[in-house]
């Protein structure tokens, strides 16, 4: 079991972040094995080729449009919701924590901004609820999940779209829009199953995002300078799983970066263009060795949910046990 | 005595709330659906093809289409958001994954003997009471 931090969702929370996450994942697989069908040709067949894969797509769609309108209803209608504005800010704490960041990893600086730690430790107190990052993951989903529904609504029919620009080409565009918008996003979530898997303290998954913190034991020694990351034991497997899925996540993004730049439908060709050969074949593993980051964020994700499980098995029973000593005692 | 399931004075989301807003979020999920279904094609008036028709004829909307400003802009700037936002988050990456080595760096290594002899947090999920 990985190493418990203070706590910082509520169940609802990390509910919804597991279910956005499945929803998200699976949008981008079906997404993406029709716009890398170059490279992905394989997931396509998979799901039981083009329409059928458009069919679950569409169906993940709705899910996400229900998954989105929930979270703004439950940010808008509740007080803890509301409160949660103030909360997303960006800080000028936010832009040092960045230049911090680098200068960390330069060794100019000895200790991580408290808007960028992960691992709060002894210094819960002074760690705001998101990190830089956490922050900026916020703005940059909530843009791309609203420019995503709207231009995947407009492309849900596309004779309608037609009709309205009077011209095909205009379905094809918004089409292409749809994808290359998601890719910002791909690369993103890439990059945050990095982030929250790899942390040498939470290795092999970050549970903050899926224990809840009504669960999590909140008291520290305040005697501990710093966070105390010194305690812990690093696991023996951290080392080269960090390494691989470094370079998995870096041959992930750069991939499917150079995949958006070639794999474009719009404006429209006049001429048949013959795609694949072998000058595809680093684009087509590097797309893969993607896809296969996106599958572990997946698996992280369903590996949280287990550790959640067993973590409240085990609090319910101490609690039980706990009670049968003071009846004894009684 | 410890409780670690007690609400640590967190406020959290009653649970009629939650109910109440997931049925209205499918009922508007699935109503944007029906609405969007609806927005489809009069077959009499789509891209007839009027080849006695000055500038109209085969494939002419295909050609006015692609030359439409606001297509055009809208897929280029998003190609060039793409790369930028790219970019910045390889160099995220680079970041955190120098910035994990070297907290790595100050854990205990594997198999190192306990330099703390109390007070760490273990292995099983951190200290109790």
């Amino acid at each position: 079991m990985t190493n418990l931090d203070h706590g910082k969702f509520t169940r609802m929370t990390t509910v919804f972040h597991s279910l956005l996450a499945m929803d998200v994942f699976f949008l981008f697989f079906t997404g993406y094995a029709i716009m890398f069908n170059d490279e992905l040709w394989w997931m396509l067949t998979l799901m039981g080729g083009s329409g059928s894969v458009a069919a679950l797509h569409r169906v993940f769609g709705v899910g996400l449009l229900a998954l989105i309108t929930f979270w703004i209803l439950m940010m808008v209608t509740t007080d803890t919701g509301r409160s949660n504005f103030g909360e997303i800010m960006p800080t000028p704490g936010d832009a040092k924590a960045f230049i911090q960041d680098i200068q960390f990893v330069l060794g100019n600086e000895d200790e991580r901004h408290p808007n960028a730690r992960q691992f709060a430790g002894g210094t819960a107190d002074e760690i705001p609820l998101l990190s830089y990052v956490g922050k900026g993951v916020v703005f940059i989903f909530a843009a791309e999940l609203t420019l995503l529904s709207v231009s995947g609504l407009l492309i849900w029919s596309k004779t309608g779209l037609m009709q309205y620009f009077a011209t095909q080409t205009a379905a094809m565009a918004f089409v292409v829009f749809h994808g290359l918008l998601g890719v910002v996003m791909l690369m993103g979530i890439m990059f945050h199953i990095f982030e929250h898997g790899f942390h040498p303290a939470f290795f092999p998954v970050e549970t903050k995002a899926f224990i809840p913190r009504s669960m999590i034991p909140e008291d520290h020694d305040d005697d501990t300078e710093g966070t105390g990351i010194e305690m812990l034991e690093l696991s023996p497997a951290w080392a080269s799983a960090t390494n691989l899925a470094g370079a998995a996540t870096v041959i992930g993004i750069v991939s499917v970066m150079l995949a958006s730049i070639y794999d474009t439908g719009f404006p429209v060709s006049t001429e048949l263009i013959v795609g694949g050969g072998p000058s595809n074949l680093l684009l087509t593993v590097g797309v893969n060795i993607g896809v296969l980051v996106l599958f572990l964020g997946m698996v992280l994700s369903v590996y949280g949910n287990l550790v959640r499980m067993r973590w409240e098995q085990r609090v319910q029973e101490e609690t039980e046990s706990e009670s049968v000593d003071v009846e004894t005692a009684d | 005595m410890s409780n670690a399931t007690a609400e640590n004075g967190a406020s959290s989301y009653s649970g009629t709330v939650i109910a109440v807003n997931a049925v209205i979020s499918v009922v508007v999920a699935l109503g944007l659906v029906w609405v969007v279904n609806g927005f489809n094609v009069f077959y009499e008036r789509l891209n007839r093809v009027s080849p006695t028709v000055e500038g109209g004829g085969i494939g002419s909307a295909f050609d006015a289409g692609n030359e439409m400003g606001l297509l055009v802009f809208m897929v280029e700037a998003i190609h060039a958001i793409d790369v930028i936002m790219g970019l910045f988050i390889l160099v995220l990456v680079f970041v955190h994954w120098g910035a994990f080595r070297r907290l790595a760096a100050r854990m205990r290594q594997p198999g190192e003997s306990r330099m703390v002899p109390d007070g760490g947090a273990d292995d099983d999920g951190g200290e109790t009471q």
